[in-house]
């Protein structure tokens, strides 16, 4: 687990109304846990692989509160395997090669570096955006034929 | 009218335009870069898209993604300010050729007048005096030193496609010129992608006056007087005025039919700006021409009644003027807020501003995007705020500069806010005595 990720974690549970949450990812298991007063305590449980984090004392319990709803645990296990593919251009973004042919792909198809996903037609140019993760397509972000600015959101591939 | 303008700008002059957009109820398109995600000019306009990461070269000099911009958002004209693409010819082309107009002169009649070596040909051909140099660009060091043999040392080496300082070198000995002008190229070239030098005479100590002039779509020429900008350091501007205190009417009478004879010979649209330098017996010589709306417009809004900006698009849509040119009324002093320490030789100072409080009252106008707690990113730049002062008379201008500089506070970076001070104390500068020499003389 990345610092990054942890980070956002961190950054996800502070705004919002859960006060206790905890994920696990393989060996590594975190918990974080938010007082009343709103700091957030987080508890966690490295395999030996990661030496680098430190377990804080786990004597604070959170309040129970507010439990986490079925729609806000997603949201944050999201956050650990989904790749957001970005457009790297300005345009208008397209789905397929061509107003009648089949789009690019659909949800649920398999994506590797290199794949195209769909167009974005800048200038009279149609520049294919490639995939640069390894997963499955599970969300699509824009409608078809709607401008994109730079480094918006394309899809969400949830990677192997 | 247009129905949409983007602006390929960012900044106090991308805010500058959509306030006057706003005021002639024209809705209005930002481009900005992932640094200026927070700028006021993103806030002000009805549409805004992002169109690239921080470097200039990915984002505001990106032709395609802001001509993409323009496309996506239905934009049918883009203002470009000034710098960027604001004197880009193959950029005011491609937009005609996108059916976008260019809120500027055509991509030919940049390259005529804003290439420096051509509009010198073309000034000269029409009888305006001209500095003697090159005749357009210097193929090599070779020819360099032949001609500057021909008008006697010093000469100045400037890029052809250069401004604001950029690409220019004061060369005394023939030993140096070599150097100098590999130096000035890829000066040049970093800045403007081009590397064209071409070469003057050095007049030492001149004054730099210019000429604001408009050409409408219907063959009519105005001038609204001069702006005296010789308070420079390193060739970039730092105190512009107007009137100017060393100009007597008869000679600001014929520089302004001069720079009128140069914009007609070239059939010229939109705003521009006729530079000349001055010498100490009121010779004036043309130097360049801008083909932009100026950093220093202000200044001359101030005391001849005209919105700038507005006639320039009011032109660009093939409308009349609406400000003729009228007498000037009082003096106005414009003082550039660069993020810059004026005590470690002017370097940048980006950052943070921590507390900001902008001067008010009668005749000070402030031309800026900062806000409080606003931060300066290091990838532009440096000029944050432009304070333009207006009085009855340039001693009252004075006065009221120093009343407005004490109430202004900007905490946090570093500002060439004291530099301006005490050039108001400066003698020299109070009796208006003095030429492009002054702050190397006074101020180190």
């Amino acid at each position: 687990m990345d610092i990054n990720l942890l980070k956002k974690l961190i950054k996800l549970v502070e705004g919002s109304g859960i006060t206790d949450f905890s994920v696990q990812e393989g060996d590594l298991k975190v918990r974080i846990s938010k007082n009343p007063d709103k700091s957030s305590h987080i508890y966690m449980q490295p395999s030996p692989n990661y030496g680098i984090y430190q377990t804080p004392p786990a004597t604070q319990l959170a309040d129970p509160g507010q439990s986490m709803t079925p729609a806000e645990a997603p949201a944050i296990q999201d956050q650990l395997k989904f790749y957001e593919v970005k457009s790297p251009i300005v345009g208008t973004f397209y789905r397929a090669p061509s107003p009648d042919a089949d789009p690019y792909i659909q949800i649920g198809d398999s994506v590797s570096p290199g794949s195209v996903l769909c167009i974005v037609e800048a200038m009279k140019l149609m520049n294919e955006i490639e995939c640069d993760a390894t997963g499955k397509v599970v969300k699509i972000l824009v409608e078809n034929a709607t401008p994109v600015e730079y480094n918006q959101p394309l899809f969400l591939i949830e990677t192997v | 009218m247009f129905k949409k303008i983007l602006i390929a700008n960012r900044g106090e002059i991308a805010l500058r335009v959509i306030r006057t957009c706003k005021e002639l109820g024209i809705p209005t398109v930002a481009v900005y870069s992932e640094a200026d995600r927070d700028s006021l000019h993103v806030v002000f306009a009805d549409e805004a898209v992002c169109i690239g990461p921080p470097p200039s070269n990915q984002s505001y000099l990106k032709i395609p993604s802001i001509l993409s911009a323009a496309q996506i958002t239905g934009a049918d004209a883009i203002h470009p300010g000034y710098g960027f693409l604001a004197e880009n010819a193959e950029f005011s082309d491609i937009c005609a050729e996108s059916n976008i107009k260019f809120i500027g002169p055509s991509g030919d009649s940049i390259r005529r007048m804003g290439d420096k070596a051509f509009a010198k040909e073309t000034m000269k051909k029409v009888g305006v005096p001209v500095v003697p140099g090159s005749e357009g660009v210097v193929r090599d060091v070779e020819e360099a030193k032949k001609i500057a043999a021909d008008i006697g040392y010093p000469v100045m080496l400037k890029a052809t496609a250069g401004g604001g300082g950029k690409g220019m070198r004061i060369v005394f000995e023939e030993c140096e010129i070599e150097k100098a002008f590999q130096s000035a190229g890829n000066e040049s070239n970093a800045a403007f992608g081009n590397a064209d030098i071409y070469l003057e005479k050095y007049i030492q100590n001149p004054r730099h006056v210019e000429i604001q002039v408009i050409g409408d779509q219907f063959g009519n020429y105005y001038q609204y007087g001069e702006r005296d900008c010789s308070i420079q350091r390193r060739h970039q501007k730092l105190i512009e005025e107007s009137p100017s205190p060393f100009l007597t009417s008869e000679i600001r009478e014929k520089m302004g039919n001069a720079a009128l004879l140069g914009v007609k010979s070239v059939n010229y649209e939109g705003v521009g700006t006729v530079e000349f330098l001055v010498d100490k017996d009121h010779n004036f010589f043309f130097i360049e021409m801008n083909t932009r709306i100026q950093v220093e417009h202000p200044v001359t809004e101030m005391v001849r009644n005209i919105d700038l900006v507005k006639n320039q698009i009011l032109v660009a849509a093939g409308r009349p003027i609406e400000d003729y040119p009228q007498e000037p009324r009082g003096h106005a002093i414009e003082f550039r807020i660069n993020a810059e320490d004026p005590d470690n030789n002017f370097r940048p100072s980006p950052g943070k501003i921590e507390y900001l409080h902008f001067p008010g009252g009668f005749g000070i106008r402030i031309d800026s995007h900062i806000y409080n707690e606003y931060f300066i990113p290091p990838y532009y730049d440096s000029l944050i705020a432009k304070m333009i002062v207006w009085g009855t008379d340039r001693p009252h201008a004075i006065r009221r500069a120093r009343r407005a500089l004490e109430e202004f506070r900007l905490e946090g970076v570093k500002t060439t806010i004291p530099f301006h001070q005490k050039v108001l104390e400066n003698e020299n500068f109070i009796a208006g005595n003095f030429d492009t020499s002054f702050i190397d003389q006074h101020y180190k």
